[in-house]
């Protein structure tokens, strides 16, 4: 008898480093995640520093500030507003995309086969446009007040 | 079905997380550019600056909402990538368990400083 369960996921994570026919939207899938990845370190990091310094007074907080105000951490920060900006806004096109918006009519599967989300690929390419916007408007704004 | 749950959870906190980190790196990290909108904004890591906040409820609010969503929506996130790894139904419980203890953990903490803060100005 034929097995009727679930298919295995063969590759596991090394499934992630190939992105097959999907191509440009896997490789933005795979990214998304390692930006979820920093976000998550970033956000236990940033919770653990306001937390236990905040509580300790003023002067315990300013030499914190001080301390963080340095090129290595403004980099650093800059970082986690532009991988935010990626997150946030790559995100929203995938629920957008999963609740079956903004991919196209059914098409009959003809040679050579289109999936639907490569059919509305404009989409995609709107969102790393405003992703690139987002990201320069925060390059700028991180080098008018200067990088530490 | 509990899958489900969690997947529409997923988008849902993901989208409020969205939103409320967008206020809070607005406020934190675009003065130049609020400025050239003409909105004046002090400094925010300031004790001043920061401590106005921490006294005003609408910001103890965003920040817990944020706390909360942002913890779910995160470790959530890692869980769903942990699954990858194809793991026994075993491992996947004490994974599961392990996850929500730490998130509640984080929890705490972080809403021990808003709390503790705006309940010393009351």
């Amino acid at each position: 008898m034929a097995d009727k369960g679930p298919h295995q996921n063969y590759l596991g994570m090394w499934g992630w480093v190939w992105g097959g026919n999907y191509k440009l939207e896997r490789y933005l899938y795979l990214l998304h995640r390692i930006t979820g990845l920093g976000l998550l370190l970033f956000g236990l990091f940033h919770l653990t520093v306001t937390t236990i310094f905040r509580v300790q007074g003023e002067a315990i907080w300013s030499s914190t500030i001080s301390f963080l105000d340095n090129p290595l951490f403004r980099v650093g920060e800059f970082l986690v507003v532009a991988a935010f900006s990626y997150h946030a806004l790559n995100g929203l096109r995938l629920i957008i995309q999963e609740l079956g918006f903004a991919l196209g009519k059914p098409v009959p599967p003809i040679y050579p086969f289109t999936d639907a989300i490569r059919r509305k690929r404009a989409w995609t390419l709107v969102t790393l446009a405003a992703i690139m916007v987002l990201a320069v408007a925060f390059f700028i704004d991180f080098t008018v007040r200067g990088w530490g | 079905m509990k899958n489900t749950y969690l997947q529409i959870s997923q988008m849902i906190t993901g989208a409020l997380v969205a939103v409320l980190l967008a206020i809070h790196i607005t406020v934190q990290q675009w003065f130049v550019v609020l400025g050239l909108l003409g909105i004046k904004v002090a400094d925010p890591t300031t004790w001043g600056s920061m401590m106005e906040r921490a006294h005003q409820g609408s910001w103890v609010g965003i920040y817990i909402a944020l706390l909360a969503f942002g913890l779910f929506h995160a470790l959530n996130g890692f869980r769903n990538i942990l699954l990858e790894i194809n793991l026994s139904a075993l491992a996947i419980r004490i994974l599961t368990g392990f996850i929500i203890a730490f998130g509640v953990i984080f929890l705490i903490l972080g809403t021990y400083a808003p709390i503790a803060l705006f309940s010393s100005y009351r």
